[in-house]
């Protein structure tokens, strides 16, 4: 990693020219290594974001027990502590790392690449990272995915889209999880897709629920779409 | 925590950029925030100063923080929208867009230097 530095010498108040240098320069920097990693071994990254609770990890527990004969899959998970998730996830069968974060509320492209040497990218098709559950901040590090994909759950309330803006501007995808609960509530599908659409219009839209497996093997069947895309890329 | 880890990317990328001897007469950091960027100008200062107090070395530094209107460009029309509301649709021909042209950006786009 090296980075050719300015030799300019400071003489009285110095203003750089144009400087326009994007705040997380560094942390874009690695994410193109991570990219350009995943293109090599045509591995396709994911990354899901969502509040907490939304039901990431079971929604990678599905996803594997429905995938895991069909492709390689691996997960690497990032909380601020413990590595319970990973251990849920690993039950499944498949390769799983936690990345505590020690209170960092979201993961950094850095925190990515220390741990890709634990995986063998050439034999992994599929590689999702869950990311910590916070929709503000993991909406600004780019990790080198190829798709973003968000998490909503009917119980959060359909007003997310409006709140966190920014999210759903940079996802690819929004998964509606928990469906199974929407006799319950109060939460409109339709007010939640017309309100994400007004700030991304070509956000893709699928219903799931981890629990009675709706919508699950239209989200498997997308994933399998975009690892064949990637492996003829 | 979002914004020290700012602060840090904020150290890391000047760093990157600049020769040491050159960051010890920094000045000011002028920086441009978008709306959509979440960066809360307040917060991130505070942030500093909880990262460089009194006595550290980057201590003097004054961080100069402008907020920035979100604005898509239509590709059909060409015509420039300020967002409100988080719509993201040309206010002239009515079609959705999200070819953002200001707005996301975090950007240093100045930096001072003592002579």
């Amino acid at each position: 990693m090296s980075i050719k530095k300015s030799t300019k010498t400071a003489r009285g108040t110095v203003q750089c020219e144009n400087t326009n240098i994007n705040l997380l320069k560094a942390n874009d920097y690695v994410a193109d290594i991570i990219r350009s990693e995943m293109s090599k071994n045509k591995t396709l990254l994911i990354n899901i974001t969502s509040s907490a609770g939304s039901g990431k990890t079971t929604l990678m527990q599905k996803t594997a027990e429905k995938l895991k004969d069909k492709l390689t899959m691996a997960v690497m998970v990032g909380d601020l502590e413990t590595e319970r998730d990973a251990e849920r996830i690993r039950k499944t069968g498949i390769q799983a790392l936690q990345i505590v974060t020690g209170g960092i509320c979201h993961l950094e492209a850095q925190m990515i690449h220390q741990v890709l040497p634990e995986y063998k990218l050439a034999d992994i098709d599929l590689l999702f990272i869950e990311n910590v559950g916070n929709l503000v901040c993991p909406a600004s590090f780019d990790l080198g995915e190829d798709y973003r994909v968000t998490l909503m759950a009917t119980t959060e309330g359909d007003d997310k889209p409006k709140k966190y803006p920014r999210m759903f501007l940079t996802s690819d995808m929004m998964l509606i999880s928990k469906c199974d609960l929407l006799p319950y509530l109060p939460f409109s599908v339709d007010a939640v897709t017309k309100d994400a659409r007004e700030v991304n219009h070509e956000l893709e839209v699928i219903q799931i629920s981890a629990l009675n497996g709706e919508g699950i093997d239209e989200w498997c069947d997308w994933l399998l779409k975009k690892v064949k895309e990637k492996q003829n890329s | 925590m979002h914004e020290t880890s700012i602060v840090n990317s904020i150290m890391k990328t000047l760093e990157m950029e600049f020769e040491q001897e050159k960051l010890d007469k920094m000045k000011t950091i002028f920086l441009k925030v978008g709306k959509l960027s979440n960066i809360e100008p307040r917060l991130l200062h505070n942030a500093y100063t909880a990262k460089y107090p009194c006595g550290t070395k980057y201590h003097q530094v004054k961080l100069n923080i402008e907020s920035t209107e979100i604005k898509i460009q239509c590709k059909f029309c060409n015509h420039i929208t300020q967002i409100k509301n988080y719509r993201f649709l040309c206010e002239k021909c009515k079609k959705p867009s999200k070819n953002l042209i200001q707005g996301e950006e975090m950007l240093i786009h100045k930096v001072e230097f003592d002579d």
